[in-house]
């Protein structure tokens, strides 16, 4: 982009200012559904950042290729592609994860962040900016994710397991269970929405 | 106007011909190792089910079995012969989803050990399907037992329908062994 804006501050934009799930409230069906687990925060992060900066650079590169007419349905092709890539390499690799995680890697296609960041932002910037900007939200959307997995499962379960072993316990209590079910979800979500905006709105007093 | 539609016709064809070369490579890579892994898991919870087998080699899939059981009860996927006896890995819809679990039967016609391979249900609920608390109250069952949640098995607080399938799937397995006893 030649507006002034440099590589930090398109990261930066992205975990920030636009994040997709606190910010701009997109791809927040996986996210409420997956991130009653730490563990699963950190392998759907790293899934979704890999389809977003991938499809990203690959649709920046050969953006003035493609037809305006046809471009969704190129954009689509492509993104399934790179989320089938992590479908089967998740399979291969951490089968545990990819069992509990389900339904959610396949339905990484259809999560709108990724399809907003292609056509938004990826067929109209250079490569660099577009690869950045997918780093960015794709950080983002994996930071909420830690967050809430981590408050979730410590609240609603007592401890923290990650790569099964315990690395947090609050000891011998009877966890509110609510937090790992789905009413936790969203009251984990709204309280990290609020205490953004809270922040944010203080900052500009 | 043709023109264009061919046009376009065309590079939807070429994007899509190379997505499929590119998914196909992954495919053939990842393919050996997909399966590999879910040997090893089923062999794992083989082990597990059947107290004594030490190794994955005692084990043998029999796949005539599997199809006699399979014609009285649907949900068994798998059936495995040991020296000690049968394991019988079945699957049954839980509340978030499949639970699939290995149940190893003795030649006297009760449950051995019970190993869940692979389950989705709530963390702090369902999920302790999978700890002994549970699982251990069904060792030395037999088909005489009649097994059922809040009669002679006790369920799992909060996780009824999780309850349930798991019970559901150690009976279908007992009723399986009886078909196919005496068949080995």
């Amino acid at each position: 982009m030649d507006d002034g804006t440099t590589l930090w501050d398109e990261f930066k934009k992205g975990v920030i200012t636009e994040n997709a799930l606190l910010k701009l409230m997109v791809g927040l069906c996986s996210a409420l559904a997956v991130s009653n687990r730490l563990e699963n925060g950190i392998f759907m992060g790293i899934a979704a950042t890999f389809v977003l900066v991938c499809s990203n650079i690959l649709i920046a590169l050969i953006r003035e290729r493609i037809p305006y007419q046809i471009r969704i349905p190129i954009f689509i092709i492509i993104i399934a592609s790179f989320v089938t890539v992590v479908d089967l390499v998740m399979k291969a690799y951490v089968p545990v994860v990819y069992e509990r995680l389900g339904v959610w890697i396949p339905l990484i296609v259809v999560n709108c962040m990724i399809l907003a960041r292609a056509e938004g932002y990826a067929s109209k910037n250079s490569v660099a900016y577009a690869a950045v900007d997918g780093l960015g939200i794709g950080v983002g959307y994996t930071l909420v994710l830690l967050v809430m997995g981590f408050v979730r499962e410590l609240l609603g379960t007592g401890k923290i397991i990650l790569f099964e072993k315990t690395i947090v316990s609050l000891g011998p209590f009877n966890p509110p269970l609510i937090f790992v079910m789905f009413p936790g979800a969203f009251l984990t979500f709204g309280i990290m929405m609020a205490l953004l905006n809270r922040y944010e709105s203080r900052k500009k007093q | 106007m043709m023109s264009r539609v061919v046009r376009f016709g065309l590079t939807l064809m070429v994007v899509g011909l190379v997505a499929a070369v590119c998914l196909g490579l992954t495919y053939s890579v990842t393919r050996d190792r997909i399966a590999e892994q879910e040997e090893l898991r089923e062999a794992k919870a083989c082990m597990e089910a059947m107290p004594g087998v030490k190794e994955a080699g005692e084990l043998e899939e029999d796949r005539e079995l599997e199809k006699k059981a399979r014609e009285h009860i649907p949900d068994v996927e798998k059936i495995f012969t040991c020296d000690s006896g049968v394991i019988i890995i079945l699957k049954v819809k839980g509340y978030g989803g499949p639970i699939r679990m290995a149940v190893g039967i003795g030649e006297d016609g009760a449950v051995k050990g019970i190993s869940i391979i692979s389950q989705n249900e709530t963390p702090g609920l369902g999920a302790n399907v999978e700890k002994e608390e549970f699982l251990g109250q069904f060792i030395g069952k037999t088909p005489a037992d009649q097994l059922k949640v809040g009669e002679s098995v006790q369920g799992i607080t909060g996780a009824t329908i999780t309850s349930k399938a798991a019970t559901k799937e150690v009976r279908e397995a007992l009723q399986a062994f009886e078909e196919i006893k005496g068949l080995e």
